[in-house]
């Protein structure tokens, strides 16, 4: 039980440390502290779903987190690529 | 193919990318085959290998993307895979059921049942897969996929060379 409370308390920090960062995604004065904001929220998300799924004690959640963790760095890859070079070939 | 200055030269993004590749497309076939018990299902996991590809491309470059996974095998791939859906569905119907049910595919229903979903997400993958990476490469070379009667006007080069 405490555990549990301890998990939900992790979560809602998660939460709240996430609405920081979107508020640097929208201020960044310059393009690289945006991607930088956005490939944080992406690794915040990882592990509200992993608190999530352990909260909720469903394995499904880590398979979702995993994903997520790749296709972060892929779109990070993406974004960093067009932005030095404009273009994506 | 490696000039100064371009993706190529950065090592960081090369060695963690080769290491990353073969476990996204790992992953994307555990997302084919887990589908009809845990999250996910051919789509998902059609688009986690066409991500894994996009990776390559975006990394060693279009052409070497192109080199490892041909054109006209990612379109064969896109009519396969739905020819491979549609065949386990009208096999069920040869074997005297309707279309798409996989009951009638082996002698026992419990274990055919999870065999045909299995079979009809990874035709649904591969399809999506070769979508999504038809997509991505028309993203990338616009003009390399359009045909010369609707090609659109892009300009400068067309124009210079009748000109």
């Amino acid at each position: 039980m405490m555990t549990t409370q301890i998990l939900v308390i992790a979560a809602f920090v998660i939460l709240f440390s996430t609405g920081l960062v979107l508020i640097r995604a929208f201020a960044g004065p310059t393009v690289f502290d945006r991607i930088l904001a956005v490939n944080l929220i992406g690794t915040k998300t990882v592990i509200f779903l992993t608190l999530l799924g352990t909260i909720g004690g469903r394995s499904g959640y880590l398979d979702i987190a995993l994903l997520y963790a790749l296709l972060n760095y892929i779109g990070t890859i993406a974004i960093l690529k067009l932005v030095q070079y404009r273009r994506l070939n | 193919m490696k000039q100064p200055g371009s993706i190529e030269e950065h090592v960081v993004i090369r060695v963690t990318s080769k290491m990353l590749i073969p476990y996204i497309m790992i992953f994307g076939f555990y997302v084919i085959a887990h589908g009809e018990i845990g999250p996910g299902g051919g789509f998902q996991g059609g688009v986690i290998l066409a991500a894994a590809y996009i990776l390559y491309c975006l990394v060693f470059g279009v052409e070497a993307g192109s080199r490892a996974l041909p054109r006209r095998a990612v379109e064969a791939t896109m009519a396969l895979g739905v020819l491979f859906y549609a065949g386990i569905g009208v096999l069920g119907m040869f074997r005297g059921a309707a279309f798409l049910d996989y009951r009638v595919l082996l002698s026992d229903p419990a274990s055919a049942e999870p065999l045909g979903m299995t079979l009809v997400e990874t035709g649904i993958g591969f399809t999506v897969a070769a979508v999504m990476i038809t997509v991505f490469n028309m993203i990338t070379e616009p003009t390399a996929v359009s045909g010369p009667e609707n090609a659109p006007e892009t300009g400068e080069s067309k124009g210079s060379a009748t000109s």
